[in-house]
């Protein structure tokens, strides 16, 4: 007879778990060898089906395709063909274009300027990301305060290793951490807590896409900087110096990390 | 290009790899999941103005196995399986209690079978809703909203999906039955 907790165990490794609800399975996994076997092996198990199942992306052909069917749908096809996707980015970005030069020109921190932010869709599917992890109830896979927890655990959902720290101290309370598709890769999310506001900061394997210093879309602020290998966002709807606050302590901390 | 189909290429148009994704395991060959994709999108776009900020990715994959559905009782290639018994969703213990080895029963024994070869064995009912939690990531609830099961059912069909995973994988790989530590 499995244990009565088992189906909490793997809502607590599907992050389906409130704070509260996390705390006593954490509690019940101290107790119970057999749900502590489950949650190992769930984890495992993770890991591996990212590994080893395909993530196959829409081949451009049918992607094309799609596109078309989607003109004809909207009546549009009998308009001469444009460039799709670039220009119709473009035109999104203008907007967000002349910001961005106004706040990178008052920026006095020594961000990395990546790249010139002409467009950045990237900075777009960050957006989408922080969206939905606010949205979804899905913010965080693996809830710990502690970094011992939060760090190992990306070794083996993503496909990096970013800085973990928690910083209560400061006001910035390490919440957890979470896997996001971004980039075309698996990219680790630290989430912090400061007062009411969530604080999502994405790392990837640096891509040589553009990404700006700072930018503000749908009222977000987004910072991004490199360290190492790695390009980093951090996004949250925190004022600007709030944001910037923990920015500065994790560059900080990634340079200590590095020494 | 018209404000509808801006904001449908905003809203929705980021989840196609997902809806195609999804559409290869419910297909089982890319060739099926072009032709399912291709019309899930043109019914997500006729029927855009229903999504009024629901979840987009839920509401797209909905639409997709919908679609699936349709097509494949359109070509009425197979003859219908009868699906595993339904139980109380509120019962999900029980359900792995029920039976001396219900993890074997999900997937037929076999020597050594790649991960994706597992999954691919697993039932439908059970195969996609472990696809939605572990491939595309999705939440409970977006994962009842998709199959259109109660929430007891998801967690269930999760966790005997993933005890047949954890019986015929985790010791495959390990080469002995797991001892409880």
């Amino acid at each position: 007879m499995p244990c009565a907790e088992s189906l909490q165990v793997q809502a607590y490794v599907d992050g389906e778990t409130d704070a509260m609800a996390s705390a006593a399975i954490e509690q019940h996994l101290e107790n119970c060898a057999e749900c502590r076997a489950l949650h190992r092996d769930l984890l495992e198990l993770h890991t591996a089906l990212h590994r080893e199942l395909p993530y196959a992306q829409t081949p451009p052909a049918l992607r094309a395709q799609i596109m078309r069917a989607l003109d004809k749908e909207s009546g549009a096809a009998h308009l001469p063909r444009r460039t799709p996707g670039i220009w119709r980015l473009r035109s999104y970005w203008m907007g967000a274009v002349s910001g961005l030069v106004a706040a990178s020109a008052a920026a006095a921190l020594a961000f990395v300027l990546i790249a010139p932010p002409i467009t950045s869709p990237l900075v777009d599917e960050l957006l989408g990301a922080h969206v939905n992890s606010l949205m979804s109830s899905h913010l965080i896979d693996v809830v710990s305060t502690d970094k011992h927890t939060v760090k190992p655990w990306f070794a083996g959902h993503t496909d990096v290793s970013p800085l973990v720290a928690d910083f209560d101290a400061e006001g910035y309370k390490l919440l957890g951490g979470r896997v996001d598709y971004l980039e075309h890769q698996r990219a680790a999310v630290v989430v912090y807590q400061h007062g009411l506001h969530v604080i999502n900061v994405f790392s990837w394997a640096d891509s040589r896409r553009s990404l700006p210093a700072q930018a503000t879309r749908n009222g977000y602020h987004f910072a991004c900087w490199k360290a190492g290998d790695l390009d980093y966002c951090a996004v949250s709807d925190t004022a600007w110096d709030e944001l910037q606050g923990l920015v500065r302590l994790v560059q900080g901390a990634s340079a200590l990390e590095q020494r | 290009m018209d404000d509808r189909r801006r904001r449908f290429e905003a809203q929705v148009l980021p989840y196609l790899d997902d809806a195609y994704r999804f559409a290869r395991w419910l297909a089982g060959s890319s060739e099926g999941a072009d032709d399912v994709v291709q019309e899930a999108m043109l019914r997500a776009y006729r029927g855009f103005d229903a999504l009024r900020g629901s979840d987009a990715k839920a509401w797209l994959l909905t639409i997709v196995r919908n679609c699936h559905w349709t097509a494949l009782k359109q070509q009425q290639r197979r003859a219908q399986v009868p699906l595993p018994e339904e139980h109380d969703p509120q019962d999900g213990q029980a359900l792995i209690a029920a039976e001396p080895d219900p993890e074997s029963a999900l997937i037929r024994q076999d020597e050594s079978r790649s991960l994706e070869q597992l999954v691919a064995a697993l039932p439908e009912d059970y195969r996609e809703i472990l696809i939605l939690r572990e491939v595309e990531d999705m939440d409970y609830r977006g994962i009842a909203a998709v199959v259109n099961v109660p929430l007891g059912t998801v967690m269930s069909r999760l966790a005997r999906a993933r005890a047949a995973l954890r019986k015929n994988w985790l010791q495959q790989v390990k080469g002995t039955p797991r001892a409880v530590r």
